[in-house]
């Protein structure tokens, strides 16, 4: 097999196959996709389609303006809901007898139609209010949820900071940029004006502070007892923004020199973070942790591992990329049992045990952002970037998200970032745009006898307003007994979403050999399965032939397992940096998993050389080249973009002018120390532009600027060359 | 008497005894035991302070002295004591009969030394502990008082600030940035290893291996210890700041409950803090308390409201669950400072009792003061904080580090010391078998004391009775020496001197001189004193009876009667007014408890414990002074016959200052006539008793409560509970001033005649 010889996705990332007109009316693909969108009927069809079966669910995906979710009040009437399946009135449910009764698109059951939402039918049986009723026309809504839907009156925007002040922490000038960033996104917070904030500050004790309104600056509580961890207020640890905007902002103006000369290298993270759930479980909300030194002390302590080579590609291997210490997931559970969503922010330059950390993260729906070797220096704007994000994109609290589907199929795994509440019931303590969950399904029944079958993902949630909210997604799919049209509606974009969480759960229980096997085994059989229904057709025996929608996977499924959760051995990637990896992807939605995957390579030396550019030639620059040794020249000047960072890459024969006019005198020195920043030349203003561009495309990470030469090791090796996912690099060829 | 007052002030020392008993059974005969109410660091105008080492007898120790024998051609001095020949070295050669060294002037039986050399660099540490389980207004009181009391700091005086309710909050003044405390939990006790590695002491001069810490010289850099204890001149700021944002305990408060005040741990944590940062300078910790403890080891009652605070009766019974373990805590504590050097000073101000019965021991031991008043915006409270700074005239002279020592001659034994004090467990053949007090020892730890402080030393005459007492002429004195090292305020450290003789008689003719050598007052206030000690020391202790048999003992072998014949009966003017000061004793706050808490009871014998013998003869039987048109002020009799109409009364009970109208004259001050020119006279009838009270609330500490009244008011109390009920509600003539006392007591009279009939039985 030659990746070669594969197709390319150069043109842009793969989108799902488009719906027939039948099923105009299901939610955008960004919200809901399938991994084919023609189910099958049987299932020994299930057994020969091979690859996984399910779909990818984004329920809060950003829309572009002009295609917001509608927001629709039914606090009056009461939701519409099919009275024994739970249904919520959609576009595909039917009316009959004059309007009086509708029926339910996934169980069928013949539902009264209450009073207050009567509407008469006309002579196509429609009902005659239909272009008043988002509802029953747009796959995605948004109802106002009544008092029935809470447990207790909605909580406000809740925002606690945990953050470490240990020596290392100081000195990589993490706390200044955190404080900066969370001060400057003050006033963009969202939920003004009922938003509550709190900071919990530790080293080798545990820093409180105290934020009432009526102080002139906060004062600081430390506590020091980690066998015995006690709050030292009842009140005033978590405030009201608005109120305290003052002692807030005092305290964040002083919080990085407080701890400028800390001379304290310990770090009693369990503690501090029992003392921050202490304090946050009477409300909920998001606790974001900024961890600089690997937990030292009191109660879920860790230590280094990973130390030991012989364990790796044993059957213990998998050990490492998993918590030893109980302590991470239960504290995952009780978080998540008290509406806490974590996310994890890692910096050291040490080894920190990300796997444990990010279980926090994962349990609670949160995310974990790894700035290996954190300095502010040099990642600041990337980290302040990153944070200012999290702070203020829109965010969904106490949540729970439950897929619904028709009748003889059945969700049965559920993979990403949450807790299971029940069987189905996805528990999300906050939830935003950039988070996606993946789910399998089977069928129940040897023969589906319908020829459609409905899903409807429906996510119940507190909107940052106070408002309690159901987002409702629905989505029909043909049932069909035909495996080539399962083959040519599948989605290369949603298969490899789930295969990269399968793949990344594997590595938990596996080695990390036997979760790449199982993803290139699956894609083999499917391909040879697919080779077999159309041999005789294209007689074509021996080579390699795929349908339309289905021709990028096999590069995809090599990138996937080139990616950093899943590549190599012990040598080819740090243990936390492959944890962390793990922990992002399982989140990422399906777009920008793919960017990840296979990233785009961008020459930009003719650009820059280039007097003047139409703002449509910008699109011709932007080709994107394969991933291959062979596209880099050694006169060029590359841009590297996985979404997550930008690589320069400056060939070894680049021209001086270039060289000089992007980088001054730094030209010469060694890339590694060199920052990018604006110019005063044209090629720098045009390239900073060009850079500002290409991070406009998604903003939920920034991509940090690294710079490297052709031939600088192992920098190269590292930034650039591993990431040729079509090259074969030290025996990790697909 | 004068001759007593003119010793007092010339040694500070007052004993009930001047002419000795000269034996053991002499002395046991004489019922008010030998002993000697010395107040160390006196003040006296013209002391001599020598600039230089006092020469030491090379066998007993004991400082030369006036009374030393010298032999000016030899230069040799014999030491009293020992008898020890003792060579005068080098540098008084130059010694004769008319070049004296100081030390040998015969009128100098008092006098200092200070060394220049020992110059010492420590500057005192106040560590003030504020309980912050107060109601808002008495916060503000609090907070304005501590700011006064920060302004008038001495500016290389160190500070440092703990504020405690449910927990123990230590402030760590030097920090700068913002306001920062470390917190302990309340119900917990921590340890001084524990404090030190949780404050973070070691982070940057790593923790010793072994040995103890103490302070910046012994294990602990000066800057960690300076982030907790401040120069006042640096932290009056911060410290201001942080008592203007001073809250109130936030912890919720249940209405059946009492706050969560962790009293003993606040303690513990802040002797800790300073055993470790400052051992061995004269540190005080100032405790401003406002409520009961009820938290962590020291709590004196539970929060449950439906369970009262401990009373005598409990304590009687012993059935009070938290008093042992409060008391053991405290004693625990005493000792840690008493180690360390340090004081405890108690403000407890509080409608409520905060545990100063539990507190008394760490008080006491250490040396420290204590003011009790009913709210930390009374006069008593706040006036007294202030004299505590104040630095004029009337300032305490607070010392601090002091060591106490008595040699005596070799008939004598040092049973104990009533008073301020800590055994320094220095054990010798000075020490009696019998202990009362801290005893065992001859040389005990103050490591508060100030110009007032006044202990009461009680000795025994070992001299056995033999044929051969009376033929020892030569040797008819017996000499004591105190010996008192201290840091004076100054920050020098001083040696006072005082060495006393006094004759001793024995055999049948001695009756005469002992009656002539009696301190009537001393001993009232040594057997009040002990009475109060017995009070809390032993059980079953009945101190009426014990008081009563003491004094018909006494009567009977001192007084002149005939046998069976009570009307006979009369006592030299050298004892008579002591069965009134024992009838009033009686009477007194330190022997009828039940009228008190126990608190009240521990703040009134804590003070009598530390007073000189003038002021603790007004406390067992105060004064009274009559005003009226008909002629100046004059002392009146303690008795409710005193009162009337057209008279002023001002009674000082030491605690309270009561100037009381009769009923006219609150009438014609009603209706203003002292604001009428025609009414002068009036006015300044009106004003003498407040300008002699304000001489007495000038000079002394605690402040005491100054209660102006009218006859037949509610506040008339404060001075009837004094009286004598010469005339109660079933005597049967009415006194012209129309006051009765309902009371059971027996009266003056009825007291003496009993008396009378006992004696001379
Ligand atoms: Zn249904
Ligand atoms: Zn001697």
């Amino acid at each position: 097999l030659d990746p070669k010889a594969l197709p390319r996705p150069l043109d842009g990332d793969v989108g799902p196959t488009p719906s027939p007109e039948a099923y105009s009316m299901n939610c955008n693909p960004r919200y809901l996709r399938l991994t084919t969108s023609a189910i099958p009927n049987s299932q020994s069809l299930v057994s020969r389609w091979h690859l996984p079966l399910g779909a990818v669910v984004c329920p809060l995906a950003e829309a572009p303006d002009g295609e917001e979710v509608p927001v629709l009040n039914f606090v009056s009437t009461g939701i519409i809901r099919c009275r024994r399946c739970r249904t919520y009135v959609n576009p595909y449910v039917t009316f009959t007898d004059a309007g009086r009764k509708w029926r339910c698109n996934i169980c069928s059951l013949l539902n009264d139609v209450p009073g207050e939402y009567f509407a008469h039918l006309d002579a196509t049986g429609r009902r005659v209010d239909l272009d008043q009723r988002p509802e029953l026309t747009k796959g995605s809504v948004e109802f106002v949820a009544p008092t029935e839907y809470m447990v207790r009156p909605p909580m406000p925007p809740l925002f606690f900071f945990l953050i470490d002040v240990s020596i290392s922490a100081a000195r990589s000038g993490m706390i200044e940029v955190v404080a900066q960033t969370i001060k400057s996104c003050l006033d963009d917070l969202p939920g003004f004006p009922r938003t509550q904030i709190g900071f919990i500050t530790y080293d080798s004790t545990i820093h409180f502070y105290n934020m009432k309104s009526s102080l002139t600056q906060p004062q600081m509580m430390v506590v020091s007892d980690l066998d015995d961890i006690f709050v030292p207020l009842p009140d005033d640890l978590l405030v009201n923004l608005s109120e305290s905007r003052s002692v807030v902002e005092a305290f964040l103006d002083s919080l990085p020199s407080m701890f400028q000369d800390n001379m304290n290298v310990e770090s009693a993270f369990g503690p501090a973070f029992k003392a921050a759930f202490i304090v946050m479980n009477q409300l909920g909300g998001k606790l974001l942790i900024f961890q600089n030194t690997m937990p030292s002390l009191g109660v879920g302590h860790l230590r280094l591992r990973g130390e030991d080579l012989r364990v790796y590609g044993t059957d213990k291997e998998h050990a490492l990329r998993i918590p030893e210490d109980l302590f991470y997931k239960q504290m995952a559970a009780d978080l998540t049992k008290y509406q806490i969503g974590v996310n994890v922010y890692a910096f050291s330059d040490k080894y920190t045990d990300i796997a444990s950390l990010g279980t926090l993260a994962k349990y609670t729906g949160g995310q974990v952002y790894y700035y290996p070797s954190f300095q502010s220096a040099h990642h600041g704007e990337k980290l302040r970037h990153e944070l200012a994000r999290d702070l203020t994109r829109e965010t969904a609290w106490e949540a729970v998200m439950r897929i619904r589907c028709g009748k003889g199929i059945r969700f049965t795994s559920y993979h990403g970032n949450f807790m299971l509440r029940s069987t189905d019931l996805l528990a999300l303590p906050a939830v935003d745009c950039d988070k996606a969950y993946a789910m399998q399904l089977s069928l129940e029944e040897t023969l589906l006898t319908n020829q459609t079958v409905y899903f409807q993902v429906a996510l119940l949630y507190t909107a940052s307003c106070g408002e309690r909210r159901i987002r409702v997604h629905t989505a029909a799919a043909p049932v069909v007994a035909d495996l080539g049209e399962m083959y040519r509606h599948a989605d290369t974009g949603a298969i490899v979403s789930l295969f990269c969480r399968l793949a990344i759960e594997k590595t938990l229980s596996h080695k990390l050999e036997d979760a790449r096997n199982s993803v290139q085994l699956r894609i083999v059989k499917a391909l040879r399965e697919y080779r077999n229904l159309y041999a005789v057709q294209h007689r074509l025996g021996g080579r390699m032939i795929y349908p339309e929608s289905l021709k990028f996977l096999p590069l995809y499924g090599l990138a996937l397992c080139k990616s950093t959760p899943l590549r190599g051995g012990y040598a080819d990637v740090q243990l936390d940096e492959r944890c962390a990896a793990g922990f992002t992807m399982m989140a990422l939605p399906v777009k920008k998993l793919l960017k990840l995957l296979y990233p785009s390579l961008i020459r930009v030396d003719d650009y820059l050389l280039k007097p003047l550019v139409k703002a449509d030639e910008f699109k011709n620059i932007m080709r994107r080249l394969p991933l291959t040794m062979e596209s880099l020249d050694s006169r060029g000047l590359y841009i590297y973009d996985d979404g997550f960072r930008f690589v320069l890459w400056f060939g070894r024969m680049i021209s001086p002018d270039i060289a000089m006019s992007l980088l001054g005198p730094d030209a010469a020195a060694e890339l590694s120390k060199v920052t990018l920043s604006e110019r005063d030349t044209e090629m720098s203003r045009k390239l900073v532009e060009m850079l500002k561009k290409l991070r406009e495309n998604d903003h939920s990470y920034y991509q940090l600027c690294n710079l490297v030469r052709q031939g600088e090791q192992p920098r190269e090796g590292f930034l650039v060359l591993t990431n040729l996912v079509e090259d074969a690099i030290g025996g990790t060829n697909g | 008497m004068t001759e007593f007052l003119d010793l007092e002030s010339q040694d500070g020392v007052r004993m009930p005894w001047n002419v000795l008993p000269g034996t053991k059974q002499e002395a046991s005969n004489c019922v008010v035991p030998v002993s000697a109410i010395y107040t160390p660091i006196k003040r006296f105008p013209d002391l001599p302070v020598l600039p230089y080492d006092p020469l030491r007898c090379r066998t007993c120790r004991s400082v030369l002295n006036p009374f030393s024998i010298v032999d000016f051609a030899a230069k040799i001095w014999i030491c009293p004591f020992c008898f020890q020949r003792n060579h005068f070295p080098p540098h008084y050669a130059s010694i004769s009969d008319d070049n004296l060294p100081a030390e040998l002037f015969p009128q100098y039986t008092t006098i200092e030394y200070e060394t220049p050399a020992e110059k010492s660099s420590s500057s005192s540490v106040f560590m003030f502990v504020v309980d912050i389980c107060i109601i808002e207004e008495e916060m503000a009181f609090l907070k304005s008082a501590l700011s006064q009391a920060i302004d008038l700091l001495p500016d290389n005086s160190l500070v440092g600030l703990i504020t405690f309710g449910t927990f123990v909050h230590v402030h760590e003044l030097g920090f700068g940035q913002i306001p920062k405390t470390y917190v302990f939990k309340g119900s917990k006790d921590v340890s001084k290893d524990q404090l030190l590695d949780q404050m973070g002491f070691f982070l940057k001069k790593p923790k010793p291996p072994t040995g103890v810490i103490a302070g910046a010289r012994d294990g602990l850099s000066s800057e960690s210890i300076s982030r907790f204890l401040l120069p006042a001149s640096e932290c009056e700021f911060t410290l201001n700041s942080v008592l203007e944002e001073l809250q109130k305990d936030p912890w919720p408060v249940p209405s059946d409950q009492r706050a969560t005040r962790c009293t003993g741990t606040a303690l513990s944590v802040a002797a800790s803090l300073l055993g470790a940062c400052v051992p061995g300078s004269g540190a005080r910790i100032m405790a401003f308390i406002g409520g009961p403890s009820t938290e962590g080891l020291g709590a004196i009652v539970s929060k449950d409201l439906s369970e009262p605070i401990r009373s005598h009766k409990d304590l009687d019974k012993d059935s009070d669950p938290h008093y042992h373990k409060a008391v053991k805590l405290y004693e625990g504590l005493s000792k840690q400072l008493v180690h360390q050097g340090h004081v405890l000073d108690l403000f407890a101000c509080a409608l409520d009792q905060v545990g100063v019965a539990e507190l008394k021991v760490a008080v006491e031991k250490t040396g420290g003061l204590v003011v009790l008043a009913e709210s930390f915006g009374h006069s008593v409270f706040k006036d007294s904080l202030r004299r505590i700074f104040q630095s004029d005239d009337y300032d305490l002279g607070l010392s601090s580090n002091g060591v106490f020592e008595i040699n005596c001659s070799k008939d004598i034994k040092i049973q104990g010391i009533i008073g301020p004090c800590s055994s320094l467990e220095k054990k010798g053949p000075l020490c009696s078998d019998t202990v009362i007090g801290q005893g065992n020892t001859s040389a005990w730890k103050m490591c508060g004391l100030d110009k007032a402080t006044t202990l009461c030393i009680i000795f025994e005459i070992v001299k056995k009775d033999g044929p051969d007492v009376s033929i020892q002429p030569s040797s008819n004195q017996f000499y004591f020496q105190f010996l008192t090292y201290y840091q004076h305020s100054s920050g020098q450290m001083r040696l006072r001197v005082t060495t006393l003789s006094r004759r001793w008689v024995a055999g049948s003719g001695s009756t005469q001189d002992l009656v002539a050598g009696f301190d009537q007052e001393a001993a009232a206030v040594a057997m009040a004193r002990l009475v109060s000690f017995k009070m809390e020391i032993e059980a079953e202790f009945d101190p009426i009876r014990w008081l009563d048999k003491a004094l018909i003992h006494l009567c009977s072998r001192f007084g002149d009667y005939q046998k069976d014949s009570p009307s006979s009966f009369s006592l030299s003017p050298r004892l008579s007014i002591f069965p009134q000061f024992m009838f009033n004793l009686r009477r007194s706050q330190f022997v009828q408890v039940f009228n008190n808490s126990p608190d009240e009871t521990a703040y009134f014998r804590i003070i009598l414990n530390r007073e000189n013998v003038a002021n603790s003869v007004v406390m067992i039987q105060p004064s009274l002074i009559s005003y009226s048109f008909h002629s100046g002020p004059e002392p009146a009799l303690l008795d409710v016959a005193a009162i009337a109409a057209d008279r002023i009364l001002l009674l000082d009970s030491y605690f309270t200052v009561v100037i009381f109208h009769g009923a006219t004259i609150a009438q014609w001050r009603k209706a203003g006539y002292h604001n009428q020119p025609e009414h002068q006279a009036f006015a300044q009838l009106l004003q003498a008793p407040h300008d002699d009270a304000a001489v007495i609330i000038k000079e002394r500490f605690p402040v005491p409560r100054l209660v102006v009244c009218d006859q037949h008011g509610s506040q008339a109390r404060f001075l009837l509970a004094k009286l004598n009920p010469s005339a109660t509600y079933n005597s049967d003539a009415p006194l012209p001033g129309g006051d009765v006392l309902f009371t059971d007591d027996v009266s003056f009279e009825v007291f003496l005649d009993h008396l009378q009939r006992l004696a001379v039985q």
